[in-house]
């Protein structure tokens, strides 16, 4: 009998709770494009070697090996380029989204959902400054959000800070590797 | 029959009732939930599943870039909602285990039920096919033929038509049946 309590107590302990929309997708574009009037989506379908690579130095793969960067314009100015990353966590999900300047440094980052349980956190995290950390960051350095609010907040936002540099790391690699070079290209 | 819910004491009555209510609690915020993330329709649960994956199954030789353009209103559509193997292995590692605990709860009230004894394997066969079917189609619409969601949905239905049999089948016997009178 005690097993099966233990089970069900685990079972209740892992179950993920439900995702919430905490930006909804216009208003983080809005944000992080700040005064585009033209959108573009660039799908980079990866090969094999180029997701291998991407694996290597940020151990994570986008859903089926296809990066997305949204792009905006506002005549023929480039505003930037952003990207929606999404984390999984023991917890279940967030998605981070990293905006990018015409010139490449990260303009501003968002938490545009997270999952019942997180949201607070991520609130908590928000609220101690975490995201302002990551503005000017260049593709090559490494985000330190969570160290950024050590001592300014609770464990669990600690801990979603974590995942939260996670998610734009990716970003940064992503755009590092793959969008940049296809920027100098065209 | 040693074990007949019929003549259980009330305390024990009113214990399983209140299961059952909570159960049908569960699976019906579980079904809203299916609604606003998967849907009820082979297409909607094959696009949640299979994704994009199943349009191109095998990787370019060298990194192929698509570029279109987009108006604002195509950011505010609707986001299929849609589940990785990755996303699939968690769900799956934390749903199944529940999904057996709920299983084995709702089989534990059959066998207090004066059912014959292949009614009752039947029964409890259903309770924890449902899981295996909701899953198994799962896994099969990802990775064999986006039209296994049908056993998906199939195995969503059997669920709720397994504790609907169960609750109407112990209500009755606890509490409108005349052996089920005072224990």
């Amino acid at each position: 009998m005690n097993g099966i309590l233990r089970v069900a107590a685990a079972a209740l302990l892992l179950h993920i709770t439900p995702v919430v929309v905490l930006i909804k997708r216009p208003a983080a574009v809005q944000a992080l494009l700040p005064g585009a009037s033209a959108y573009f989506q660039r799908d980079l379908h990866l090969s094999d070697r180029d997701a291998h690579r991407l694996h290597e130095v940020v151990d994570w793969s986008p859903e089926n090996d296809v990066l997305t960067f949204y792009l905006g314009r506002a005549g023929s100015t480039a505003v930037g380029a952003l990207e929606f990353v999404r984390v999984d966590t023991p917890h279940g999900p967030i998605e981070v989204a990293v905006g990018f300047t015409a010139e490449g440094a990260v303009r501003q980052v968002l938490v545009t959902k997270a999952t019942v349980e997180m949201k607070p956190w991520v609130q908590d995290a928000t609220s101690a400054g975490l995201l302002m950390s990551y503005a000017g960051l260049q593709p090559t350095q490494s985000p330190t959000g969570a160290a950024a609010i050590t001592g300014k907040t609770g464990a669990l936002a600690q801990y979603v800070a974590g995942e939260v540099d996670k998610g734009v790391q990716r970003a940064l690699t992503a755009y590092r590797l793959f969008y940049q070079p296809a920027a100098t290209r065209s | 029959m040693l074990y007949d819910l019929g003549r259980a004491i009330p305390q024990v009555k009113w214990l399983i009732t209140c299961l059952l209510a909570t159960f049908g609690l569960a699976y019906l915020f579980g079904s809203l939930m299916v609604a606003l993330y998967a849907g009820f329709t082979p297409a909607r649960v094959a696009a949640t599943y299979a994704g994009p994956g199943m349009t191109m199954p095998m990787p370019p030789e060298t990194t192929v870039t698509v570029e279109h353009p987009m108006q604002m209103e195509d950011f505010a559509r609707p986001e299929v909602h849609t589940v990785d193997t990755d996303l699939l292995i968690q769900d799956t590692h934390v749903h199944v285990p529940m999904y057996g605990l709920f299983a084995a709860a709702l089989s534990v009230i059959v066998l207090g039920l004066p059912l014959s004894r292949a009614v009752g394997v039947g029964l409890v066969t259903l309770l924890f096919a449902a899981p295996w079917l909701d899953f198994a189609g799962m896994w099969l619409t990802k990775f064999v033929n986006p039209h296994f969601a049908i056993a998906t949905i199939a195995g969503g239905y059997v669920m709720g038509l397994g504790y609907t049999v169960v609750s109407v089948l112990a209500v009755r016997r606890m509490w409108f049946s005349r052996t089920g009178g005072a224990p």
